[in-house]
């Protein structure tokens, strides 16, 4: 039997690229730099496992939402840096708008119903 | 399209990708640890499922288990071998089957734009021919539109060539034939439409290439050259290209323009008579949009005013049929059956090869269940074990192809070596994308025929099953004894035609066609002409009869032939118009009745099977017969000379009429060996009418030829029969050892309770017994069944003849039997000792 991580605190699915996506807009980062962003933002309720991390990574990459460039990281490494693109930044777009929608959705059905 | 690019970038560097990645996880592990954290599983692990976004671990897999697939075959090279030799005949076979058909039917020959070029033929209801009146096409050829071009060609009787002995042969183009065709030149130029068109140009001749090398030493002076034809002088314009490619599988030594006929031919009316005329075979190029339908259209309009002109020359209800011109042979549907039949047969190969192949897979599975239960215990899935397995099948599958693909062009290469002419020289049996599809295909159909079940079965470990191998061994004898059979009757038809009596006499006989219709020679001319002949031919020494017969037999013409309907079966009637000393002549007895008198009207002799059919139990002699309601005056022996192959033909034959003589072949028999009669009857013929240059063969020589065909077919069943066996034979021994080695034990423990050798034997090859014997009852009822479709080359043997059966199924047993047994006496040399210790 394959071991599987459990996230610490449950994720809804999709909400990891979007996060991803959100955390690059002001800038590159490396892959540790994103989950720790992720973690500190969400007032360290959201912990990303490494696990789910690079996967969603590779597939932004191949998506082309992602490039990856070298860079120096602040313990003065060698490490790969994230930056969004503008299909990356399109894709931010229409998620951050689709997850409002659906968001929304879900609040007016937990007041009214 | 950028995210398949990425991901085919991602492929070619693969390694550095994953380098980063990994040293990336690596710098997260460190940051995570500085910080007190350590949750970062099993690092190979993530690492496999990062890669997986990139969608290419599926090619790791497969190369993963190409590479212990490669290892596994190489580890048991004798299996790998066997397995690999025994599915390389199999494919290898159906490969040569496919390519001759994709050269036959599929292939477009190398000729200018091949794809717009069609055939087209004269149809009606009743009849169907590929000839057309030379008027007929000139006509066409003026008033279409829909075909962009026409081009045709005629046949023609072989020309003395200046004094050689040896003839050469001649066809009639038209001056757009070598422009339509896209012919390439070796020496001066081919016919052109601008320039020779015309019947009253000087007579010019283009040579074939091997014409040209043969018999001019390719001699480039020979342009401009004259050189006699029939004695009529012409001028070489041009030698053709050596890879000379033509929509109608003719190869002549040289062309001649077809409006220069009546030069060559002194007294021909062939292309300026409508009704009587010569004929001509016609292509058409459709213009560019037009399909065939609209110009078949177009053309039966134009058929119905050249009706209107010439009323005699068309039939009732004529058309004009077009098929894609451009290859080899265009499939009819009669040639269906015997297409299918080939296929059918070659699929039998096939199938015993993989069933083989199944079996050998199956007894492997016993050496290996050892192996696969350690690899399921230690976590494999069963899925992936299957698919290993699989892999495994495919491995040898992709290697037998290969190897059958080489064999198959081989074989090719040898038989085009013995059968094949030199003329077709742009042929290539080099395999092209259809066969390459064709051949990738057969190796995953046979991987899934072969493979399949056994990796199944050994991924649920579950293959102890006798009724799989039984089924297989059924499967694997009845396409053996199918193949066995229909080759043991081709044999014997073969031995049947050669060295039984034919009910005709041909030794002895000389054919002689002097060709007096197509130098114009009116009826009585004719007469005179032919009673001179008969008058000299009898005075030469050994002759001891002449005859004519309006048939040509044995040899070149074409043969026609009635079918009607009697008592519900169509018959075919092979007619012929003689004179009185022809049965004589051709030693075909008349078994009751009168011989017919000269010129005799209103009288018919039928062949006693035609009697037979027609009136059964009655006696035919004063009868009404045909059409015009002829008395039956006589009863001659059976004589299929027109119909070697075909058991069910019967004869009529009339009285030659006065309007037949110019057309007929003049039969001789000489007491002695006719060799020599050859050149003194060509003297004779043409010392009475210069002008004529008659065709003159043996009808032995005929006799060989037409029986060829059916030599050639018998060999090849007989070698694909042969194949079958072997390979039957290899499954059997491959299943008795198997057999032999699961029982081990049993049969150790037989042996020390004292069991006698015949009572191990007959306990291991008890099993086998069931499955043969209906193999073989199964392959009896098909070939039965089937070989029906085969009675029309079964020359004069029944589809069910006994001998052909009993020869086939007799082979099978016997060799079955010694495969069953070698490997079976290994069980009595079981030591009962260490096979019990063994556990």
């Amino acid at each position: 039997m394959p071991i599987t991580h459990m996230p610490k605190t449950d994720m809804p699915p999709g909400a990891l690229t979007l996060l991803i996506l959100r955390v690059l807009q002001s800038g590159s980062l490396h892959g540790y730099a994103i989950a720790q962003r992720i973690h500190v933002l969400s007032s360290e309720v959201l912990a990303v496992e490494e696990g789910s991390l690079y996967p969603a990574l590779q597939k932004m990459l191949l998506k082309g939402w992602v490039t990856a460039e070298w860079g120096i990281s602040g313990t003065n490494r060698k490490v790969r840096f994230y930056r969004l693109t503008a299909a990356g930044r399109k894709q931010l777009q229409s998620e951050v708008a689709n997850y409002d929608r659906v968001t929304e959705a879900i609040q007016t059905i937990l007041r009214t119903a | 399209m950028g995210e398949f690019f990425r991901r085919l970038r991602y492929l070619l560097q693969r390694n550095r990708f994953d380098r980063e990645l990994e040293n990336e996880m690596e710098f997260h592990r460190e940051m995570a640890a500085r910080e007190g954290r350590k949750n970062f599983g099993n690092d190979l692990r993530l690492r496999e499922q990062s890669r997986e976004a990139w969608g290419w671990v599926w090619i790791d897999r497969l190369l993963q288990d190409l590479r212990y697939a490669a290892r596994i075959l190489w580890r048991s090279p004798g299996f790998t071998l066997t397995a690999i030799f025994v599915l390389a005949l199999g494919i290898g076979v159906s490969v040569t089957a496919f390519s001759l058909l994709n050269i036959l039917v599929l292939k477009m020959l190398p000729v200018r734009d091949p794809a717009s070029i069609v055939r087209l033929q004269r149809r009606s209801p009743e009849i169907t021919t590929a000839d057309t009146p030379y008027l007929s096409f000139l006509f066409y050829k003026n008033h279409t539109k829909t075909l962009s071009a026409m081009f045709a060609v005629m046949g023609s009787p072989s020309m003395e060539l200046n004094d050689d002995l040896q003839p050469v042969s001649v066809n009639y183009v038209t001056s757009n034939y070598f422009t339509e065709l896209g012919t390439q030149v070796a020496a001066g130029r081919l016919f052109l439409s601008s320039q020779d068109e015309s019947a009253n140009a000087p007579p010019i001749v283009v040579l074939s290439h091997g014409l040209w090398e043969r018999r001019f030493n390719s001699d480039p002076g020979i342009v401009g050259k004259v050189i006699r034809l029939n004695g009529k002088p012409a001028t070489v314009i041009g030698v053709a290209a050596k890879n000379y490619a033509s929509n109608s599988g003719q190869y002549p030594d040289l062309w001649l323009p077809i409006t220069q006929e009546s030069y060559f031919v002194e007294g021909s009316n062939a292309i300026t008579d409508a009704v009587g005329g010569a004929a001509v075979r016609m292509w058409g190029r459709l213009a560019p949009g037009i399909t065939a339908k609209v110009a078949e259209q177009e053309l039966l309009t134009l058929t119905n005013e050249l009706r209107k002109q010439y009323p005699k020359l068309i039939w009732d209800k004529e058309y004009i049929r077009s098929d894609p011109g451009s290859h080899l042979l265009v499939l009819e549907p009669q040639m269906i059956p015997v297409f299918s039949m080939i296929g059918a047969l070659v699929l039998l190969i096939f199938i015993v090869a993989c069933a083989n192949l199944g079996g050998l897979m199956m007894a492997r599975g016993v050496a290996r269940e050892h192996e696969i239960s350690i690899r399921l215990a230690i976590g494999a899935g069963r899925m992936r074990i299957f698919r290993q397995l699989f892999t495994e099948s495919l491995l040898l599958a992709m290697l037998a192809s290969v190897i059958g693909l080489t064999l198959s062009y081989t074989g090719l290469r040898i038989m085009n070596a013995i059968y094949g002419d030199d003329k077709s020289t742009w042929m290539t049996f080099a395999p092209d994308w259809r066969v390459m599809l064709f051949t990738v295909g057969m190796a995953l159909f046979a991987a899934l025929l072969f493979g399949l079940a056994p990796a199944l079965q050994m991924a649920r470990q579950r293959q102890r099953k006798t009724i799989a191998r039984q089924i297989l061994v059924s499967i694997q004898i009845t396409a053996s004894c199918i193949l066995l059979i229909v080759s043991g009757l081709l044999v014997h038809a073969v031995h049947h035609t050669l060295y039984s009596d034919p009910g005709f006499g041909y030794e002895q006989v000389v054919s002689i066609t002097p060709g007096l219709d197509s130098h114009g020679y009116k009826p009585e001319a004719a007469r005179a002409y032919i009673e001179q002949l008969r008058t000299r031919l009898l005075g030469l020494p050994g002759v001891t009869s002449v005859a004519l017969s309006k048939e040509s037999l044995l040899g070149n013409g074409f043969t026609s032939y009635i079918t009607t309907d009697i008592g519900g079966h169509p018959v075919n009637i092979y007619p012929n118009s003689v004179d009185p000393p022809f049965f004589k002549t051709m030693g075909i007895p008349l078994l009751r009745g009168r011989n017919l008198l000269p010129g005799e009207k209103q009288a018919v002799i039928v062949s006693e099977s035609l009697a037979r059919r027609q009136w059964p139990g009655q006696e035919a002699l004063g009868k009404k017969f045909g059409d015009n309601k002829d008395v039956v005056v006589g009863i001659a022996g059976n004589a299929r000379i027109k119909a070697l192959n075909d058991g069910e033909a019967v004869e009529a034959y009339w009285a030659a009429q006065p309007e037949d003589l110019a057309a007929m072949s003049v039969l001789v028999k000489t007491a002695g060996a006719p060799e020599g009669l050859v050149p003194e009857t060509k003297s004779i013929v043409k010392s009475l009418d210069p002008k004529l240059f008659p065709y003159i063969w043996l009808l032995k020589t005929g006799f060989r030829d037409s029986t060829q065909l059916l030599e050639n077919t018998a060999l090849a069943a007989t070698i694909l029969g042969l194949l079958a066996t072997l390979l039957a034979a290899v499954g059997i021994l491959g299943l008795v050892t198997y057999a032999v080695s699961q029982r081990n034990k049993e049969i150790a423990i037989r042996i020390a309770l004292g069991a006698k050798p015949q009572h191990v034997l007959f306990a291991i090859l008890r099993q086998f017994v069931l499955p043969v014997v209906t193999g073989a009852i199964a392959g009896t009822a098909a070939t039965a069944f089937v070989s029906r479709f085969l009675h029309k080359i079964l020359y004069g043997i029944s589809n069910l003849d006994p001998a052909g059966y009993a020869g086939g199924i007799g082979v099978l047993m016997v060799i079955a039997l010694i495969a069953a047994l070698l490997p079976a006496r290994r069980a009595l040399r079981v030591d009962p000792v260490r096979a019990l210790h063994e556990e």
